[in-house]
């Protein structure tokens, strides 16, 4: 850290916030809160004198509440700039000054009361998210009694404990009593892998975490008894398994069995706990000094904010979704944006690391390039037909579209340098004011008046999405599974460049049937296009229902790439229905969608 | 336990139909791994041969009840067998166990004359701890009702279904119980007809 703050070509804004990005790849303009630190950084040496004389104590985030700060005082040791701040919120009065003898005590004078919160414009090129995660709060696990028992720590309380820098200066002491506890237990997968408390994922590093904690304790203490209860180790990393064995040769026991609950000695303070030990099978009763609760992650709260500041979307644990999940996974979905570390899910310092290089490396290139070159199939706005309605904007995943204004008669605008392609927007423009390059509507109407130009009735018309569903249907080739040979797929980028009219130019052609096909709402290779091919599916429906037509004509399903027996399944499926179709329902269909102001 | 591919099992199904005892796997000491789909009937006792069977059709059988889905889930932390109070009396009685068992398919383990799940007191920690939502409880009820349906229930069941038939009351009310009523200074026990509960009760 301290290298970041001395590197020339690094600027370092700590105690800052993002408010607001704008911009696309090479262009983005960042808005940057500085929040008053009411004492001039440049001139603070740290000397400590105004936390000295300031009266108002505070538990110390840093040391996990285990020791005290100051209103006034410096984050933890090794902060970066190596300066004083004053908590707003816990000082007793800046404006008008309560108490002041910080800035009396303080013999450069740095104290600035009077400073505000300073805001910093920034033109950047790329953006690096590498906004963390949070510890999962053990306090929700009741049966664990942590917060009740004292001697009931989390994970992250026992390396502030052990650490030499933490509150008890590296003697490894119990809160209860200050006495040193020899037998200690610890529990695995607190608030990790679980539908009950905290989250369903492997927070991956809680084993080793343990691990290496029982080492450190064999290492400092060794007539240390430590106990593992766990329900499997995870030791996949390099090194990891050898670490785990070693661990078992210092005689750390490892019990596979989580305890139902812990109850504590209210005489000695000791935790008493009942588990079962799966390799016997027998109920085990153990006494500790000290349990720690290895406790999971969950992403950071405030990611939501993050997911508005650049359009990023989450999976369904709350981690930022990446670009793709082997090929590109340290870009965001939105050009110009990486992720390095835990904010995209959780991992270990060494990963982290790696994300971290790798996104700095993906950020150099288009950096030193410069330029970007972009696909060349992107949305084209023909202006004179816009109303400026803003529909699309709202339908764009990427916010490529700046909106406009109907009343001034404003067209909308759209940046084709975020413009991914996936022609969302000319699917929700009611004014075929937006064209696809590549992708058109001729296209595509031609591809459907070939197709229904003979037995139309004999036809479903599919229109499968490039990235899951036609390669879906390509993988049931090659596979060599068997299915009618009644379907004809046209290809589009996304499920969601499907306009109800391709639907009802179909029927109007006389299809017997319509399957739209696109990615699982997960996978959309589009952020969450597909979630607007449901909607237009939806409505499609309606109308349909409205006009006396089956609405099974009609099909959506979600076909991944690797689901090539559910696309020959989903086929034949489909098939049955089509036989079902009648000469006359077709003509039906033909009339009353060929009514004029249908 | 046998690792199968999906086409081992499919074959299995039609060869060895109508009388298909779910998937029946053996595996041979010396040959370490070497697994192969085999009949039930064939090997049960072979010498130097350890038959492993696994039955998945008992799993889908409680799955078919309103709350035995949820056993998919376990994945054998053994939380609830922790916090057992009946495994702390009864060394044999393990929830955990019983879930593997439900899993397994070990029928014939469970659906028994002296079936170890009657220990359950159905105090629901288990379900309080499980952190895979999994409701052993109700799992374990279900099995009771399993049992009970092939008419197999301890005494004391029995006894308690019989005393509500006569007499509405799960106890039967003797002497000693009005002496101990009125010695307490609590009003006499009216009769309590178990009225509507005898059609539930009828088989």
């Amino acid at each position: 850290m301290m290298d970041v703050g001395r590197h020339p070509r690094i600027k370092l804004l700590a105690y800052s916030e993002v408010e607001e990005i704008s911009g696309y790849v090479g262009n983005f303009r960042a808005r940057i809160r500085r929040k008053a630190r009411y004492i001039r950084e440049e001139d603070c040496t740290a000397c400590g004198d105004c936390a000295k004389v300031c009266p108002v104590v505070k538990p110390d985030e840093y040391q996990q509440g285990f020791s005290s700060r100051k209103a006034v005082h410096i984050p933890f040791p090794q902060a970066v700039p190596s300066a004083y701040l004053i908590r707003k919120e816990d000082c007793l009065g800046l404006n008008p000054i309560a108490c002041g003898k910080c800035a009396e005590a303080c013999e450069k004078k740095c104290m600035d009361y009077d400073m505000s919160d300073r805001f910093l414009e920034l033109e950047v090129g790329v953006i690096v998210v590498a906004t963390g995660m949070e510890p999962f709060d053990p306090a929700t696990v009741a049966e664990y009694g942590y917060r009740r028992y004292p001697n009931v720590i989390s994970s992250m309380e026992f390396e502030r404990l052990i650490c030499a820098g933490g509150p008890t200066e590296g003697h490894f002491l119990r809160p209860g009593d200050g006495s040193r506890p020899k037998r200690i237990g610890f529990i695995q997968c607190v608030g990790s892998r679980s539908r009950k408390d905290g989250q369903l994922f492997c927070s991956n590093i809680c084993c080793m975490n343990t691990v290496k904690d029982t080492l450190l304790l064999a290492d400092h203490y060794p007539d240390t008894e430590s106990t593992v209860f766990y329900t499997d180790i995870r030791a996949f990393g390099k090194g990891f398994e050898d670490l785990y064995q070693r661990s078992r040769e210092v005689g750390v026991q490892y019990v596979r069995g989580l305890p139902g609950e812990i109850r504590e000695d209210s005489k000695t303070g000791n935790l008493l706990v009942r588990a079962e030990n799966g390799s016997t099978g027998r109920l085990e009763d153990h006494e500790f000094d000290l349990m720690v609760l290895s406790v999971g992650f969950t992403p950071q709260n405030g990611n939501g904010k993050i997911h508005k500041l650049l359009t990023l979307s989450h999976t369904s644990d709350g981690f930022l979704l990446e670009s793709h999940p082997k090929l590109k996974p340290v870009d965001a979905p939105t050009k110009g944006v990486f992720f390095a570390g835990t904010c995209e899910a959780p991992k270990d310092i060494k990963d982290s690391v790696t994300q971290a290089g790798a996104a700095s490396a993906r950020a150099g290139i288009l950096l030193s390039a410069g330029k970007v070159k972009i696909e060349a199939i992107t949305s084209r706005l023909i202006a004179e037909k816009c109303t400026g309605c803003n529909v699309c904007v709202k339908a764009c995943p990427y916010s490529a579209i700046l909106p406009g204004d109907a009343k001034k008669k404003i067209p909308v605008s759209i940046v084709e340098a975020c413009c991914s392609g996936c022609g969302t927007c000319a699917a929700s423009c009611r004014f075929d004011a937006i064209e696809m390059r590549h992708f058109t509507d001729n296209q595509i109407y031609s591809q459907m008046d070939a197709i229904l130009e003979e037995n139309p009735r004999e036809k479903i018309v599919t229109f499968a999405c490039n990235w899951c569903s036609y390669a879906g249907g390509d993988f049931a080739g090659v596979s060599r599974l068997a299915y009618p040979a009644s379907s004809r797929l046209i290809r589009t980028m996304c499920s969601g460049r499907v306009t109800e009219d391709f639907i009802y130019h179909a029927f109007r052609k006389g299809a017997a049937m319509v399957l739209v096909s696109g990615c699982h709402f997960a996978d959309c290779h589009y952020i969450n296009a597909n979630r607007w091919t449901q909607r237009r599916v939806d409505h499609a429906w309606d109308r349909l229902e409205k006009l006396k037509i089956r609405p099974e004509r009609l099909q959506l399903e979600w076909i991944s790439a690797a689901e090539g027996q559910k696309f020959a399944k989903v086929m034949r499926e489909l098939d049955e229905i089509r036989k079902t179709v009648t000469i006359e329902e077709v003509q039906d269909t033909i009339a009353a969608l060929s009514k004029p102001g249908k | 336990m046998g690792v199968k591919t999906f086409e081992s099992v499919s074959i299995q199904v039609s060869q060895v139909q109508p009388h298909f005892y779910g998937h029946v796997y053996q595996r041979t000491r010396a040959q370490g791994a070497e697994l192969s789909p085999v009949q039930e009937q064939q090997h049960t006792q072979d010498e130097g041969r350890q038959v492993m069977r696994v039955n998945f059709d008992f799993k889908e059988e409680l799955a078919a009840t309103l709350e035995g889905a949820s056993v998919n889930l376990c994945y054998q932390c053994g939380a609830c067998t922790g916090d057992c109070p009946s495994a702390r009396f009864h060394k044999d009685f393990n929830p955990r166990e019983i879930m593997l068992k439900v899993l397994l398919g070990m029928r014939d383990d469970l659906i028994r004359e002296d079936s170890i799940i009657w220990n359950c007191s159905s105090c629901y920690n288990c379900h309080e701890r499980c952190p895979q939502s999994v409701k052993p409880v109700e799992i374990i009820i279900e099995l009771k009702n399993l049992l009970a349906r092939e008419g197999i229930f301890p005494k004391g069941v029995k006894e308690t279904v019989e005393a509500i038939k006569k007499t509405g009351r799960s106890t039967i009310v003797t002497d000693y119980t009005h002496k101990m009523r009125e010695s307490l200074g609590l009003p006499p026990l009216t009769s309590c007809e178990p009225g509507e509960l005898s059609r539930i009760l009828e088989p």
